[in-house]
C-alpha cells in the first residue's frame, strides 16, 4: 500500500547500509547506527505492509461471510443415470436437469422446458423473470429464449439442457475476465502520496547536494561528504508517516464500516471523499426495491398513499363507500400470502410469497384493514383466474361475509384500459353510476397522470353476481368462463411504484451542496426513472429536460436548444448512437442526468466518459456485468445485500445496507480523512527540520552532534506516532459537505504553503527552541557556545581524554560522550515539548483552537500523555542503558523549551487570525495549507 | 520565424495557458473543480491567447533559442512557469510578490533571531563565568599521560632513535611550561601539604603554585634529555584532569600507583616515581577556572620504568589512589586510571 512511500523508505534503508559500507571500509570500528537505522526503516515498511494486508484481509473476510459459499451441485445425466456432481466437474455435452430454485450450473442450451422461468438480473440487469423454452428466438445468445446462463437462477418450472460452455468460457466468465482486464487506476490518495514523496525527496536531495558541496568546499574528505549527503537524505525520510497514514486510513475504514460502508482497499477510503460524480443504480440503491402503493384514484379523485418505509400514516379519505369496495377487491383479488411464522415482525418486514405488485397490495391492505388472511377466510374463494399476459387481468369469485347476502362477489384487477372495457358502470361515493363520456374522460386523465409519474397502474372492478342466476351451489368453470366478464362496475385505480428510500432525497441534496453530481443509471423505463429522479432530487424541482421545455413552449423537441435544459434523460438506445465526443458534451453540459433503459455494459461507457472529464467517479453496481464498470471507476461500490460476488470482488467498497445515503456518509468520512491527513503530515514534517538542522549545524559549525540517529528514531517511531494518529479523530472545522470536491490537480494533500509553513516556520522555530535547550545543557556543564564551535573534531577523538572546556576543566572521551547523550536527550525532550504545541496547533487549519474546542478530541490528549510518558520512560527508565543514548535529564531541562512551545502556539493563532480576517487575501493564499 | 514558432507551439497552447490563467495563488484554495467552468475556460483559452502572446513571445523567444528545440511539453511548461515566476503579465506583480515574501521572511527570521538572542542572553546572565553550573559530568576526574602520541602503545626500539624520538619531542614540548625559570617568574612558591585556598571575589585573579620541571628529577629531561628512552627506561608523565573546585578529600593527597595490568607481576620490576611521594600535593588544589587562575600549572607525577621486561608487550595500569577517588568506572577507562602498554625492544 501507498507504494511511493515504501519505496522512499526502502531507498532510505539502502542508503543507510551504503553509508555504513563506506564507513566500514574506512574504519572497521565505526558505529553501527546506520545499520540499525536501515534495519528499522526496512522493518517499518514490512510491519506496515503486514498491518495493511491484515486490515484488507479482514474486510475481505467480512465479505466472504456474506456469500455463503455452498459448493454448487448439478444434477447431471451420465451413463443413463442421474447423478449429483459438483458443478465444476461438468463438461460440455453433459445433460443437466434444473428446477425452480436452482442456480444454473453452466451455460446450457435447453432441450426441454416446463414453465421454466429464469432470473437474469445478475447478467442483464433486467429484474423481470424471463421464461425459457426450447425455441430459438434470436441470433444474439443473450436474447434467445433457449439458453440458460451460468450463475443465473431458475425461479420456477423445470428444464433439461445440454452444457455448451463451462467456467471462464461462459458468458459470466467472460465478463468476469473482462473485469480483471480493466486496468486498475491509481487511487487519488496514492497519487497524492506520490506527490508528497516527490516533495520530500526533492527537499532531501537538494538539501543533501547543497550540503555536500558545502562540505567538500570546507575541505571535508569526499567520502565523509558522501556520508553526510546520505545522512541528510535519510534524515528527511519521515519514518513514522507510512505507519501513521496506514493506521489513520484503517481507523477511518473501521468508522465507515460502522456506517455500512465496508472498504476493501484502504486507499479507497479517501477516494470516496474526492468523488465528484456518483453514478448510482436506481433499484435498491435509491429506491426501497419493493413495489409500494403510491396513489389511488376513486370517486374521481386522486389520493396519495404513504410510501415511506413503514407506511405508518395513510391519510387519504377512507370514509367513502367506494373505498370499502376497493379495499375488498384489494384483499380478495390477490394471491400473495405472508409466509407463516413471522407474526412478531412489523408488516413491512414480513416476507411474502407472490409477485411484487401483489405483495405491495397485500401489505397495503394489511396495514389499512388489518388481518387480510382473516378477511379472505370469511370471503371464501370459489373460483379464480390468475393473471396472465394475454388476459392482462386477474379474477376471482368469492362468497360474501354477509350471511344475509347470498350473492357471489366477483372481483377483478388488471391493466386499467382492459378493466374499463369490461365495465358499464362506475362507483362514485359508494353508488353505482352509469359509465358515461365524462367519467371515462376523468378516468383517462387520472390514468395518464399516474402513468406520467412512472407508476404501474392497476384498475379494479367488481360485480355482485345475482343470486338467482348463481345459486350457492353453482359450479364455476374457469375454462369455459360460465360467468359474466363484462358490464362490471369500475371501482378505482391504484398505482404502485418502487418508492425512493426516505433518506435518499436528503443524501442527494447533501451531494449537491457538496458539489457532487449524481447520475442515475438504470435499466428501467425513462418515465419511471425520471419520476424517481425527480422525487429524490437527482432532477431538481425547477429544472427541465428538453422534453419538458418542448412541452411548455409547445414546440417540437428538435427546436429546443438542448443546452437550455439543465436536466437530461438519456436512454440506452440514444447512448448507443452517441460518439464519445457527444457523450462528453452531454455529461459536461447537463448537471442532472438520468440514463434509462441502459444495459449494464453501457455503464462502463458512462464511467469512461465521466473520467475523460477529469472527474473522480464512484459507481454502484450489483450484477456480474457491472464488474467492469466497478473496476474501471475510481471507486466501485458494490451492494452488500443484492450484489453478486463478482461485483463485490471488483469493487473497492461494499455498501452493507445497499443504501445510497451510506455513500454520502462515506464521502463525508473520506473528506474528513483528507483534511486530517493534511494535518498529520504537517505535524510530522515539522519536526523533520528540527531533526535535520542539528546535523547541518554539526557539519558546518562543527558542534558536537546535538541529536543522534537512534534518538531521532525514538521521536519518529516513538513519541510522535500516537499523536499523529490522534489527529485522525479531529472533527471537521466547518461543514465539509458544503465544499466542492477537491480538484485532483490543485487541491493537493501536500501543497506549497503546507511544506513551507511546516519546514520554514514551525520547523525552524522548533529547531531554535531545541538548540537553546542544547546550549543550556552544554553551557551549564562547562562548554559555552563559543568553545563548542569547531570543537567537533577534537570532541570526537577517542584518544583525547583531557579536552578542555570553557572553564579549563578537562574531559575524558567518555565524559564527553555522556554529555553528548545528555544533549541528545535534552534535544529530544525539547522537540517533544514543542511537538505538543505543534499537535495542538495542527488541530485546526483555519479556526482558532478555541473555536474548535481544546478538549473535544480526547484522543489528542491521549497522544500528548503518551508523548510525555514515553519521554519520561526513555530518560529515567532507560537512561542507564547506554546503547539507547539516553541519559537521566535534570528536571529543569524539561521546561526550557516550554516558552518556545507557547511561542509556536501564539504564532499559529496569529496566522489563523489573519487568515480568518482576510479571507482570500495574500496571507490566506500563502499561509493556508 | 514568429509564425513558425507559433504553429509549432499551437498544440501545446491550451495546456500551458490554462496554467497561466489559473491564478497561481488559487492553487491552494478549496475551490471547485467544476467541469463546466473548466470547459468554458478551455474554450476561452482557445480564443483569447494571441493578444498577449506577442509581448510574451519576445521574452520567450530568447530563452527558447538558448534552449534549442523545446524537447516536449514539460520543458515548455517549466519554462513558462519560470517565466511567470519572474514576471506575470496578467498580474504584473510576480517579482514584486517574491520581494514581498522575502521581506516578510526576513522580518520573521529577524524576530526569531531576536527572540533567540534574548533567550541566550538571559541564559548567560544566569551563568557564572568563573564556576560551571554543574560539574557532575566531568567528575570523577580523568587521568591522562604524556608523551601523547595518539596511541597508548609505547613501542620503540632502544637502538633506533627514530622509534622513540617523537616521545622525547612530545615530552620536551609538554614540559616547556614547567621550566623552572618560567615557574619562578610566574607563580608563587606556596607551602606544601595544604590547600592553597584564595578567598576573595570570584573575579579576582588567582595566584598559582609552582610546579617546577626539576621536581621530576630523572624524568625532567634536564639530566637525561632522552627521558630514559635511549636506555630502555622510559619516563611517562601522568596528570589528573582539571576540575574547577576539586579538592582531594580530607586533606589526603591523591597517590599514583602503577602495576602490570594483566600477566606476570614481575614484568615490571621497579618503578620510580617523581616526586618521590608519587602524589599530587594538596597545594595545587583547588583550581579556580581558567579565567582567573591563568597560570595554573597542573601537577604531574612521573613514572620512571627503570626495569621492565624487554621485547614483550607489557600492559600497565596506573591508578589514582586516595579517599573518594573512583578508579573503576566500567565504561570509562580514563577515570582515575589509565592503561597503556610498554613494548621496549632492544
Amino acid at each position: 500500500m501507498v507504494g511511493g512511500f515504501s519505496i522512499l523508505l526502502w531507498v532510505g534503508a539502502i542508503l543507510c547500509w551504503i553509508a555504513y559500507g563506506i564507513e566500514y571500509s574506512n574504519d572497521p570500528s565505526s558505529s553501527l547506527d546506520n545499520v540499525y537505522l536501515g534495519a528499522v526503516l526496512a522493518l517499518v515498511v514490512v510491519l506496515t505492509g503486514i498491518f495493511a494486508y491484515y486490515q484488507e484481509a479482514k474486510s475481505t473476510n467480512i465479505m466472504a461471510s456474506f456469500s455463503k459459499m455452498i459448493p454448487q451441485q448439478a444434477l447431471v445425466i451420465r451413463d443413463a443415470e442421474k447423478k449429483t456432481i459438483p458443478s465444476e466437474q461438468l463438461v460440455v455435452g453433459d445433460i443437466v436437469e434444473i428446477k425452480g430454485g436452482d442456480q444454473i450450473p453452466a451455460d446450457i442450451r435447453l432441450l426441454s422446458s416446463q414453465g421454466c422461468k429464469v432470473d437474469n438480473s445478475s447478467l442483464t440487469g433486467e429484474s423481470e423473470p424471463q421464461s425459457r423454452s426450447c425455441d430459438f428466438t434470436h441470433d444474439n445468445p443473450l436474447e434467445t429464449k433457449n439458453i440458460g446462463f451460468y450463475s443465473t437462477t431458475c425461479l420456477e418450472g423445470t428444464a433439461t439442457g445440454m452444457v455448451i460452455n463451462t467456467g471462464d468460457r461462459t458468458v459470466i466468465g467472460q465478463i468476469a475476465s473482462l473485469a480483471s482486464g480493466v486496468g486498475n487506476e491509481k487511487t487519488p490518495i496514492a497519487i497524492e502520496i506520490e506527490h508528497f514523496v516527490h516533495i520530500v525527496a526533492g527537499v532531501a536531495v537538494s538539501l543533501g547536494i547543497i550540503f555536500f558541496i558545502i562540505a567538500v568546499s570546507m575541505k571535508y574528505p569526499v567520502l565523509y561528504s558522501i556520508i553526510f549527503l546520505i545522512g541528510i537524505i535519510v534524515a528527511n525520510v519521515p519514518e513514522g508517516l507510512l505507519a501513521t497514514v496506514t493506521v489513520t486510513l484503517s481507523l477511518t475504514a473501521k468508522r465507515m464500516a460502522k456506517k455500512n460502508c465496508l472498504v476493501k482497499n484502504l486507499e479507497a477510503v479517501e477516494t470516496l471523499g474526492s468523488t465528484s460524480i456518483i453514478c448510482s443504480d436506481k433499484t435498491g440503491t435509491l429506491t426501497q426495491n419493493r413495489m409500494t402503493v403510491a396513489h389511488l384514484w376513486f370517486d374521481n379523485q386522486i389520493f396519495m398513499a404513504d410510501t415511506s418505509e413503514d407506511h405508518s400514516n395513510q391519510i387519504f379519505d377512507q370514509s367513502s363507500g367506494t373505498w370499502a369496495s376497493l379495499s375488498k377487491i384489494l384483499t380478495l383479488c390477490n394471491r400473495a400470502e405472508f409466509k407463516p411464522g413471522q407474526e412478531s415482525l412489523p408488516i413491512m418486514k414480513k416476507t411474502v410469497v407472490g409477485d411484487a405488485s401483489e405483495t405491495a397490495l397485500l401489505k397495503f391492505s394489511e396495514v389499512i384493514l388489518g388481518n387480510v388472511m382473516e378477511i379472505r377466510k370469511r370471503n371464501r374463494k370459489v373460483a379464480e383466474i390468475p393473471f396472465n399476459s394475454t388476459n392482462k387481468f386477474q379474477l376471482s369469485i368469492h362468497e360474501t361475509d354477509d350471511p344475509n347476502d347470498r350473492r357471489f362477489l366477483m372481483v377483478m384487477k388488471g391493466a386499467p384500459e382492459r378493466i374499463l372495457e369490461k365495465c358499464s358502470t362506475i362507483m362514485i361515493n359508494g353508488q353505482e353510476q352509469p359509465l358515461d363520456e365524462s367519467t371515462a374522460k376523468a378516468f383517462h386523465t387520472a390514468y395518464m397522470e399516474l402513468g406520467g409519474l412512472g407508476e404501474r397502474v392497476l384498475g379494479f372492478c367488481h360485480l355482485y353476481l345475482p343470486a338467482d342466476e348463481f345459486p350457492e351451489t353453482y359450479s364455476f368453470d374457469i375454462d369455459t368462463m360460465n360467468f359474466p366478464t363484462s358490464s362490471l362496475c369500475f371501482v378505482g385505480l391504484l398505482s404502485m411504484i418502487d418508492p425512493p428510500r426516505s433518506t435518499v432525497p436528503d443524501a442527494v441534496t447533501k451531494c449537491r451542496s457538496a458539489g457532487i453530481k449524481v447520475i442515475m443509471v438504470t435499466g428501467d423505463h425513462p418515465i419511471t426513472a425520471k419520476a424517481i429522479a425527480r422525487s429524490v432530487g437527482i432532477i431538481s424541482a425547477n429544472s427541465e429536460t428538453v422534453e419538458d421545455i418542448a412541452k411548455r413552449l409547445n414546440i417540437a423537441v428538435e427546436q429546443v436548444n438542448k443546452w437550455d435544459a439543465k436536466a437530461a434523460v438519456v436512454t440506452g438506445m440514444e447512448l448507443k448512437d452517441m460518439s464519445p465526443e457527444q457523450l462528453d458534451e452531454l455529461l459536461a453540459n447537463h448537471s442532472e442526468i438520468v440514463f434509462a433503459r441502459t444495459s449494464p455494459q453501457q455503464k462502463l461507457i458512462i464511467v469512461e466518459g465521466c473520467q475523460r472529464l477529469g472527474a473522480v467517479v464512484a459507481v454502484t453496481g450489483d450484477g456480474v456485468n457491472d464488474s467492469p464498470a466497478l473496476k474501471k471507476a475510481d471507486i466501485g461500490i458494490a451492494m452488500g445485500i443484492a450484489g453478486s460476488d463478482a461485483a463485490k470482488n471488483a469493487a473497492d467498497m461494499v455498501l452493507l445496507d445497499d443504501n445510497f445515503a451510506s455513500i454520502v456518509t462515506g464521502v463525508e468520512e473520506g473528506r474528513l480523512i483528507f483534511d486530517n491527513l493534511k494535518k498529520t503530515i504537517a505535524y510530522t514534517l515539522t519536526k523533520n527540520i528540527a531533526e535535520l538542522c542539528p546535523f547541518l549545524i554539526y557539519i558546518i559549525v562543527g558542534l558536537p552532534l546535538p541529536i543522534g540517529t537512534i534518538t531521532i528514531l525514538f521521536i519518529d517511531l516513538g513519541t510522535d506516532i500516537i499523536p499523529s494518529v490522534a489527529l485522525a479523530y479531529e472533527k471537521a472545522e466547518s461543514d465539509i459537505m458544503n465544499r466542492k470536491p477537491r480538484h485532483k490537480k490543485k487541491d493537493r494533500l501536500v501543497n506549497k504553503p503546507l511544506a513551507l509553513y511546516s519546514y520554514l516556520h514551525i520547523g525552524l522555530m522548533q529547531s531554535l527552541g531545541a538548540f537553546v535547550v542544547y546550549f543550556t545543557v552544554y553551557t551549564q556543564a562547562g562548554f559555552r557556545p563559543s568553545t563548542l564551535i569547531g570543537l567537533r573534531l577534537e570532541w570526537e577523538k577517542d584518544d583525547v581524554n583531557d579536552l578542555e572546556d570553557s572553564y579549563g576543566q578537562e574531559w575524558t572521551r567518555y565524559q564527553r560522550q555522556y554529555l553528548e547523550w545528555t544533549g541528545y536527550t535534552a534535544f529530544f525532550v525539547a522537540i517533544m515539548v514543542q511537538q505538543i504545541a505543534d499537535l495542538i496547533i495542527r488541530k485546526t487549519r483555519r479556526n482558532s483552537i478555541f473555536q474548535q474546542g481544546l478538549f473535544r478530541n480526547k484522543v489528542i490528549w491521549v497522544g500528548i500523555a503518551s508523548q510525555i510518558i514515553i519521554a519520561l520512560i526513555l530518560s529515567y527508565g532507560l537512561g542507564s542503558i547506554t546503547a539507547l543514548n539516553f541519559t537521566m535529564l535534570r528536571a529543569q531541562y524539561w521546561f526550557v523549551a516550554v516558552p518556545y512551545a507557547i511561542l509556536i502556539w501564539v504564532y499559529d493563532e496569529m496566522r489563523k487570525l489573519f487568515i480568518r480576517l482576510y479571507p482570500g487575501g495574500w496571507w490566506d493564499k500563502n499561509m493556508y495549507y | 520565424m514568429r509564425q513558425q514558432l507559433r504553429s509549432r507551439r499551437a498544440p501545446t497552447f491550451p495546456h500551458g495557458y490554462r496554467y497561466r490563467l489559473d491564478d497561481q495563488d488559487e492553487v491552494n484554495q478549496n475551490y471547485l473543480a467544476d467541469e463546466e467552468e473548466e470547459a468554458e475556460e478551455e474554450a476561452r483559452v482557445m480564443r483569447v491567447p494571441n493578444l498577449e502572446e506577442e509581448e510574451k513571445e519576445e521574452e520567450q523567444k530568447e530563452e527558447e533559442e538558448g534552449q534549442g528545440q523545446p524537447t516536449g511539453n514539460t520543458w515548455w511548461q517549466k519554462l513558462q512557469l519560470m517565466n511567470e515566476y519572474l514576471w506575470d503579465p496578467e498580474q504584473r506583480m510576480s517579482l514584486a510578490r517574491t520581494g514581498l515574501i522575502l521581506v516578510i521572511y526576513f522580518f520573521f527570521y529577524a524576530s526569531l533571531a531576536a527572540v533567540i538572542t534574548v533567550c541566550m542572553y538571559t541564559l548567560f546572565l544566569t551563568i557564572s563565568a568563573y564556576m560551571p553550573t554543574f560539574t557532575e559530568r566531568v567528575k570523577p576526574a580523568g587521568v591522562m599521560i604524556r608523551p601523547f602520541a595518539h596511541s597508548l602503545n609505547f613501542n620503540f626500539n632502544v637502538s633506533e632513535p627514530d622509534t622513540w624520538q617523537h616521545y622525547v619531542i612530545s615530552l620536551n614540548g609538554f614540559l616547556q611550561g614547567y621550566n623552572d625559570s618560567l615557574q619562578e617568574e610566574m607563580n608563587v612558591d606556596c607551602p606544601p601539604g595544604q590547600y592553597f585556598i584564595q578567598d576573595g571575589n570570584e573575579d579576582e585573579d588567582k595566584k598559582a603554585c609552582q610546579f617546577k620541571r626539576s621536581f621530576l628529577k630523572n624524568c625532567s629531561g634536564l639530566e637525561d634529555p632522552t627521558f630514559g628512552y635511549s636506555t630502555g627506561q622510559p619516563c611517562i608523565l601522568l596528570k589528573m584532569n582539571r576540575i574547577v573546585g576539586f579538592r582531594p578529600e580530607l586533606g589526603d593527597p591523591v597517590k599514583v600507583s602503577c602495576k602490570v595490568q594483566r600477566g606476570d607481576e614481575n614484568d615490571i620490576r621497579s618503578i620510580h616515581y617523581y616526586p618521590e611521594s608519587a602524589s599530587f600535593d594538596l597545594r595545587y588544589y583547588p583550581y579556580y577556572g581558567k579565567l582567573t587562575h591563568v597560570n595554573y600549572t597542573s601537577p604531574l607525577v612521573a613514572m620512571h620504568f627503570t626495569d621492565v621486561v624487554k621485547n614483550q608487550a607489557v600492559p600497565v595500569q596506573c591508578q589514582l589512589k586516595g579517599k573518594g577517588i573512583i578508579n573503576d568506572v566500567i565504561n570509562d577507562h580514563f577515570v582515575g586510571r589509565v592503561i597503556f602498554t610498554l613494548n621496549i625492544e632492544t
